[in-house]
């Protein structure tokens, strides 16, 4: 619509504007500052004018209309407040009151209603109606949701945004007339995304939330905005507080990146921060192997003391740090710059390791930024969008709900290479919604990139300019994929010729097109020489330069891409630079006053080894849980134990935590001041909306305060002084804006690329590695990301848990018949490394011959699987096994219990 | 002028006429019905819109008619009022209060809490004695409200009636809205 340049010029209520051509009479009015009442009419939401309280006259046209419905005309004349206007709002409303219980005393939305406000503005103190009015019993849809039926308007604004926007279509009116109500499909109970936007939506106090229902008064609330802590979508939420108790996140329209939705997470998954399990106090291991509660001084002083003893006597290289990448680029930049400064080594890392680095490398590989050359705007305007491996809806839900909206509403072609079975459920599934969905089987996302370079290449779809100004690079591609036979890739990948060649024509012939790269290739062993080729497959097609065109990795924690840039990974100091970047040294040295530490760098499983070889003594893990996040065989809690001194920083006594020797507790996202820089690299603001939780301190406070104990201090009064430093250290980090520039491609890196830099390894990383054959009758045991949870930290919201509170093995309808199990049983999941018993949940987007399982449950399975390590980006791999499956009855488990007595 | 002044003021002080004057008064007094009374022994009638200690009242069936709407804690002028809110497990929808406070040290008897009050569960009494020498104790919880309700209840009731809140004791059942529950069908008149 902004698009159009044609400009109307229109009156309304004698005031004269201009606006753009296609605009709706109710934004002209809104824009002039004038508020036409309404129910049904929401931007987000195509026009349904079902509410008919937006009436207004027109002049030249006899009867009223629905400023929500009517497109603004050259020389129109509107009037909003005449008083036949006025009376029909009141007529509407009369109507609409006819069937309402006036129970405004108890809503939940009473004092922020819109029912509410119009009747005080119109005042239809008398009604017509003596009729009864309708009667319908609370309904709870879920284990979060409710709906109070009476109260509803029937807008249909819920089901229009869980159609239009979320693309879940679980809700539905249904009955007519008087008796409409909004229901879901009946007979279950309402298996949706949960995103809460019904709740958001509703104008009145139809759907209400479980979780605050009569908790609260809405004028009671205290407002934060600040930054949800949950994925790298980096959405901004408004924390809503009464007193010090949390009521409810939620996001108004056109906030942050997100605009105003939220996913399940940000909605429902608040509670985490106020767990009761929360670390209260500093702990510090006694004698007997138990925790004390200390003082903030005794265990500070502790740490101190024996830092500086084991610095002392093993050298500075005897400590190593982990760091979590849920803290804030603050926290980041200051723990490496402890590490760095006071401790002075460079072992130190972050959860950027488990994938997201493999992305920002090949980014600073090819095309020299670290950071998306696009944004969601891109997504938006994008001709073509492709998504490889990212299960995007799952772990970026807001990116999905742009990715929606491209396809949706602008039209772009989807392509999809994931391993989902394109099934429509009332969960939303990106594959539906795809042109060509490319099911690639599971972790075999090699054989399908390259696949897909093969079909660019050898269909002629490599733009002429690239193939004259790089002729070696194209040449020396095609001679490496012609060794890569058709059958060999749809052996591999399950992909046939003609269903790569056809995506790769969409991609190839589109304008603008989007690739967007998720978990399954960045997690993966040569995640980074995924990434590469599909830079290439961006060169070939002449896409990389093209603005509105670009590669995006979307990142899993929150701040993944600030711990990258805050030199808070192995192999780069703040910026990102890499370690020996003179220039960058030299800032720093100038920033730090201090010579930057020579030492070599030591990535997480290098931090585990040599703390299981006993060259690091120590090590400082600041949130971070490598025990729980890495499998058995990975010998972390070996390492760990043979640490002579280990601190932990966290919210919650983590398995990690359990064996240090001090205790810190660290604040959650919702009780500091900070930044976040989400996946698409755009700086947010997060505010403090809490109070910290009894003893709990931010975490760049402990790191000060250690810092003036081993007399190097570095010392701040506020958390902005950290951000100022960190601007003069990267200059122009910060925060963009509404809308920030994008980097562009770097020239220089690109050409350098395509003339050499793809030489070293273009040989491998253009093969097939013959994949492990999976054992006669395995099913392959994949532990994925749900929609419902991020990481262990959500497993402590309460509302989350409700939702989904324990991990079930996910197969598909035709697996569970082939191995002869139904809903809720219990299967018996056993391989070399060990067995595990869960209960089954079908679900049947999961891929023949594959079950999935939750990884925020792994607990039970974690034996199962094991851990190999990228050999040239150090990335852990695991979350791939192979299990037969039995079935396993109460019968089984009393003669397991007998032949065990 | 000045002789006569000086006469009078002789007489006067020969006379003792100013005592004479004040024992006028004295002596008028001693005729007349006492203005005052002797409290505690005696106490004075209380008019029905007297604003008094605030008590929580229940319909004639026993149920708590308070539900627990928080307008009374947003009406109160000097925050004095708490309340805590959930719902009734075995009444769906049916909102009550789980915990009610009024500092009653902090309270400005205005009554405007029992104005906001949509079902009239709040209520002035003419109880003013409860001195204490544990100021703890002045801070009501939803137990003792109830009890002052219960004990004032007449009191209560014509405070109502005195304010206009209410009419007579049939409008106190069927109250001007029919919540939590919506209308039952069986219920409905054609009045």
């Amino acid at each position: 619509m902004s698009n159009t340049s044609t400009m109307v010029t229109l009156t309304i209520d004698g005031i004269r504007t201009e606006v753009p051509e296609g605009t709706l009479v109710i934004e002209a009015a809104r824009q002039v500052g004038i508020m036409v009442p309404h129910f049904c009419y929401h931007p987000k939401l195509e026009p349904d004018a079902n509410c008919r309280m937006c009436l207004v006259e027109i002049e030249k046209i006899p009867k009223l209309q629905t400023s929500c419905s009517t497109r603004v005309a050259e020389g129109m004349v509107v009037r909003s407040s005449v008083p036949h206007v006025e009376s029909a709002r009141k007529s509407v409303l009369e109507l609409l009151l006819g069937n309402h219980p006036l129970d405004c005393p108890v809503c939940d939305q009473g004092g922020r209603c819109d029912l509410q406000d119009f009747s005080h503005e119109y005042t239809p103190t008398v009604s017509r109606f003596k009729e009864l009015k309708r009667v319908f019993p609370k309904q709870y849809l879920g284990p979060v949701i409710e709906t109070q039926m009476n109260r509803c308007v029937s807008c249909m604004r819920c089901v229009r945004y869980c159609d239009e926007v979320m693309d879940a279509q679980a809700l539905a009116a249904e009955g007519r007339g008087t008796i409409t109500q909004i229901t879901h499909w009946a007979g279950n109970e309402l298996e949706c995304d949960m995103c809460g936007g019904c709740i958001q939506i509703c104008p009145v106090g139809a759907i209400t939330s479980r979780l605050s229902m009569y908790d609260y008064r809405p004028w009671m609330l205290k407002r934060t905005e600040t930054i949800c802590s949950y994925c790298g979508d980096g959405c901004q939420i408004t924390v809503q507080r009464k007193d010090d108790q949390l009521i409810e996140v939620n996001s108004a329209l056109g906030a942050g990146r997100n605009n105003g939705d939220l996913c399940v997470r940000g909605y429902f998954g608040y509670h985490a921060a106020e767990h009761p399990d929360r670390v209260q106090q500093p702990l510090v291991r006694q004698a007997d192997g138990s925790f004390a509660e200390v003082t903030w001084e005794e265990a500070l002083d502790r740490v101190a003391r024996q830092f500086t003893r084991i610095k002392a006597t093993h050298g500075s290289d005897a400590i190593g740090g982990l760091i979590t990448t849920r803290c804030t680029n603050e926290d980041l930049y200051l723990f490496q710059k402890f590490m760095r400064v006071v401790i002075g080594t460079n072992q130190i890392d972050s959860g950027a390791r488990y994938g997201h680095i493999n992305g920002v490398r090949a980014l600073r590989r090819v095309q020299g930024t670290h950071r998306w050359t696009i944004r969601y705007e891109d997504l938006a305007q994008a001709d073509a969008i492709m998504l490889v491996g990212t299960n995007v809806n799952e772990s970026n839900p807001i990116t999905a709900l742009h990715v929606k909206q491209a396809v949706k509403r602008k039209g772009a072609q989807l392509v999809t290479l994931e391993s989902l079975l394109p099934v429509r459920s009332t969960v939303s599934n990106i594959t539906t919604l795809s042109k060509h969905h490319l099911e690639v089987k599971s972790g075999q996302f090699s054989a399908a990139i390259l696949g897909l370079v093969k079909a660019v290449v050898e269909s002629n779809l490599v733009q002429e300019d690239v193939a004259r100004e790089a002729p070696e690079f194209v040449q020396t591609i095609r001679t490496n994929v012609a060794k890569v036979s058709w059958d060999a890739i749809r052996e591999q990948s399950g992909l046939s010729q003609t269903d790569v060649e056809t995506a790769a024509r969409t991609y190839s012939q589109a304008e603008r097109a989007v690739v967007l790269v998720g978990r399954e290739v960045l997690r993966s062993l040569g995640g980074e020489g995924l990434v590469t080729n599909l830079m290439d497959l961006q060169i070939l097609t002449g896409h990389l330069r093209r603005s509105g065109s670009g590669l995006g990795c979307l990142a899993e924690g929150s701040n993944d891409q600030g711990a990258v840039e805050m030199g808070a990974v192995a192999e780069y100091f703040p910026g990102p630079a890499g370690l020996h970047d003179e220039e960058s040294q030299k800032t720093l040295t100038r920033t730090w006053g201090q010579a930057v530490p020579a030492g070599a760098p030591a990535t997480l499983p290098e931090v585990l080894t040599r703390a299981r070889t006993g060259d690091i003594k120590s090590l400082f893990i600041v949130g971070d849980n490598p025990v729980e996040s890495l499998p058995g065989d990975a010998g972390v809690t070996e390492a760990l134990d043979a640490l002579e001194f280990l601190v932990c920083q966290d919210l919650f006594l983590t398995e990690t935590a359990k064996r240090a020797h001090v205790v810190f507790p660290a604040c959650s996202a919702m009780e500091k001041d900070g930044t976040f820089t989400n996946t698409e690299g755009h700086v947010q603001s997060v505010r403090q909306a809490t109070e910290p939780l009894g003893e709990s301190r931010p975490d760049w406070e402990m790191f000060s305060a250690l810092s003036v104990l081993m007399d190097h201090p570095i010392e701040y009064n506020e958390v902005k002084e950290i951000f100022k430093e960190i601007r003069g250290v990267i200059p122009g980090y910060g925060l963009l804006g509404p809308a920030s520039t994008p980097p562009k491609v770097d020239e220089k890196t690109v050409a350098q690329y395509v003339t050499s830099g793809f030489k070293e390894d273009v040989d491998q990383r253009y093969t097939l590695d013959a994949s492990p054959a999976a054992p006669e009758g395995a099913l392959t045991l994949r532990l994925v990301q749900s929609l419902y949870h991020s990481g262990k930290y959500s497993t402590r919201a309460k509302g989350l848990m409700e939702i989904e509170g324990e991990g079930r093995l996910h197969v598909n309808a035709r697996e569970a018949g082939r191995l002869g199990i139904e809903e809720g049983q219990t299967v018996r999941l056993a391989n070399d490394g060990g067995q595990a018993t869960v209960s089954v949940k079908l679900n049947d987007r999961v891929p023949d011959a594959v079950a999935w399982f939750p990884e925020h449950f792994d607990e039970p399975v974690r034996a199962l699987f094991s851990l190999k390590v990228d050999p040239h980006t150090h990335v852990p791999v695991w979350k791939t096994a192979h299990v037969t499956v039995t079935k396993w009855s109460s019968t089984n488990r009393s003669i397991e219990e007998r032949s065990r007595v | 002028m000045d002789t006569q002044k000086q006469t009078t003021r002789l007489l006067d002080a020969v006379l003792f006429r100013e005592i004479w004057k004040a024992m006028k008064v004295t002596f008028k007094h001693m005729f007349h019905r006492p203005m005052t009374f002797q409290y505690p022994r005696e106490k004075r009638t209380i008019p029905d819109a007297h604003r008094g200690a605030l008590g929580l009242l229940r319909y004639d069936n026993g149920q708590e008619r308070c539900v627990g709407c928080d307008l009374c804690e947003a009406a109160c002028p000097s925050r004095c009022i708490k309340v805590i809110s959930e719902e009734d497990k075995s009444l769906p929808l049916q909102r009550y209060a789980t915990e009610f406070y009024i500092d009653i040290t902090k309270c400005v008897f205005c009554g405007y809490c029992v104005e906001a009050c949509p079902v009239n569960a709040l209520a002035m009494t003419k109880m003013y004695e409860y001195s204490t020498h544990d100021k703890r104790t002045l801070l009501f919880d939803k137990e003792r409200l109830y009890e002052i309700g219960e004990q004032h209840l007449e009191d209560a009731k014509k405070y109502l009636y005195a304010h206009n809140q209410e009419h007579d004791d049939e409008e106190s059942r069927a109250y001007r809205y029919h919540f939590p529950q919506p209308i039952e069908k069986t219920e409905a008149s054609d009045s």
